[in-house]
């Protein structure tokens, strides 16, 4: 057996989901008797803190990683790089099964070149997020997370560097329990209090600093080389998502968000998805800029200041930005206009 | 004090007692002292159907205009987001239901309240309103609904 060892992270779903629950149990179950593979669970990715035990565990791992979580596989590799925990985008073969079809024109639709202004100190090693919603069977996951195995292993090979040390400090191969000895499940399980905050896709960010102007909480600010970051991300205002929709590279995710391009979705994803009973619920559709103006002005309000409408920080390319085309929650939505709530 | 209306969503009996006040948001409103109880109506809930998970974007104390976006609800059937079912003030929101969102649907007129408000009443409709508000938009409700489903 190779001494190349893979990390598995299962990130648990917030909330009380059995169906959810009863996937993550028995992936875990099913990973930890694979040889080569060293499974540890922490809880919901998007919520730890810098100072939680999993945001340690995290860092702690240097190899090869595979991150099973129940958000957009963009959104967990992005929270991660911004979270310092970087390495080489995984690319999984795994497709919801929606999108099979797809699979056949995939020379047709090759993929924008990526014009974002990337990560910065990517470490020399490869990330594979896969998301927990695409099936609610766990094979389809096992099979994949067994290529990926075998395609980290193969690309070590090839660097002709045998690894030496193993970093979980297993003797002989020997099955382990779920955790890296350092971290106690206990202490990886601890539930962290929610969180909200953007998440910054540097390949499709170009810098053009809109986020930063637009966002009047200090969410948003830039590093040694004038590169935006998410400076202070516990000062974003819960359930707003409003620089996402002023960024014209729709480079910014908010992966709670429960618009799935906000949250971080590949085009064309949205499939499968739950009934939207927001409008029937008493919500109401404005286009993306007099969204954000609204959302922002009401955490303005909110904080004690002045709201300040369409006076600052308004991208100017908005004026003559046609509206994306309709997805199939628009179309519930025009539904649910005619309810005349 | 009047019997409670049953509204037939197919077969499906959504009882809505008499004693409480609606909003067109689908949920109902019991005053108490000094505030408006909410809690989603047996017809959100049979919309829904059991509640995963429950989460709150405002706090208790926060002014609160009327469609504001409050909070977010997952179900086995559907997601949704919240809305404050006339202006007012938050009070207080019932911290058991965020802990374990089942009381909804065990206890929906009940356990289940979701939270409290300082607001005005007389913007709520009576059960026989709500009742005729729900046939008149029964047909567009089931229209939009087997389109999604």
């Amino acid at each position: 057996m190779s001494h190349h060892r893979v990390t598995i992270v299962l990130s648990q779903a917030q909330g009380k989901n059995p169906a959810k629950r009863a996937l993550e149990e028995s992936l875990v179950a099913a990973l930890i008797m694979e040889p080569g593979l060293d499974v540890s669970v922490i809880p919901y990715l998007y919520d730890i803190d810098e100072e939680h035990t999993g945001r340690l565990f995290l860092e702690s791992v240097q190899g090869d990683m595979v991150v099973l979580s129940w958000l957009f596989p963009r959104a967990a590799f992005w929270l991660l790089d911004r979270d310092g925990i970087k390495g080489h985008w995984g690319e999984t073969q795994l497709k919801p099964a929606a999108d099979e079809n797809e699979d056949e024109d995939e020379t047709t639709v090759e993929p924008e070149p990526a014009k974002g202004i990337g990560a910065l100190h990517v470490a020399d090693r490869h990330i594979y997020c896969l998301d927990l919603r695409d099936f609610n069977a766990p094979d389809p996951y096992l099979v994949e997370i067994r290529r990926i195995a075998d395609e980290c292993r193969t690309r070590q090979h090839a660097k002709a560097k045998p690894v030496l040390v193993d970093l979980n400090l297993n003797l002989n191969g020997q099955a382990n329990g779920a955790s890296s000895p350092a971290f106690t499940p206990e202490q990886l399980l601890q539930t962290p209090g929610r969180r909200w905050y953007p998440v910054i896709d540097y390949s499709r960010c170009t810098n053009c600093l809109e986020c930063l102007d637009f966002c009047l909480f200090g969410v948003y600010g830039v590093d040694q080389f004038d590169r935006i970051v998410t400076e202070n991300q516990d000062q974003c205002k819960k359930g707003c998502p409003a620089c996402s929709r002023v960024c014209p590279e729709h480079a910014i995710m908010f992966p709670e968000y429960k618009t799935p391009a906000i949250a971080g979705a590949p085009v064309g994803a949205i499939g499968g998805l739950k009934i939207d009973l927001s409008k029937l619920f008493g919500g109401d559709v404005k286009d993306a800029l007099a969204q954000a103006v609204d959302e922002r002005d009401r955490e303005l309000v909110a904080d004690g200041r002045q709201a300040v409408g369409m006076a600052v920080g308004i991208p100017k390319r908005q004026a003559d930005k046609p509206d994306q085309p309709k997805d199939d929650l628009d179309k519930l939505m025009d539904a649910l206009d005619d309810l005349n709530l | 004090m009047s019997e409670s209306l049953t509204f037939l969503m197919g077969k499906y009996p959504a009882v809505l007692p008499a004693d409480l006040r609606y909003a067109r948001n689908h949920m109902w409103c019991r005053p108490r002292e000094g505030a408006l109880r909410f809690g989603f109506t047996s017809y959100a809930v049979r919309l829904m159907q059991d509640v995963y998970f429950l989460d709150w974007s405002v706090n208790a104390g926060d002014a609160l205009q009327h469609k504001q976006q409050i909070g977010h609800i997952e179900t086995s059937k559907a997601v949704s987001d919240l809305f404050a079912p006339l202006a007012g003030t938050l009070v207080r929101f019932n911290d058991e239901v965020l802990k374990d969102p089942s009381a909804v649907n065990v206890d929906t007129y009940g356990a289940g309240w979701l939270f409290e408000m300082a607001a005005d009443e007389s913007d709520t409709l009576s059960v026989q309103e709500y009742y005729n508000f729900l046939d008149a938009n029964w047909e567009k409700t089931q229209t939009m609904l087997k389109g999604h489903m």
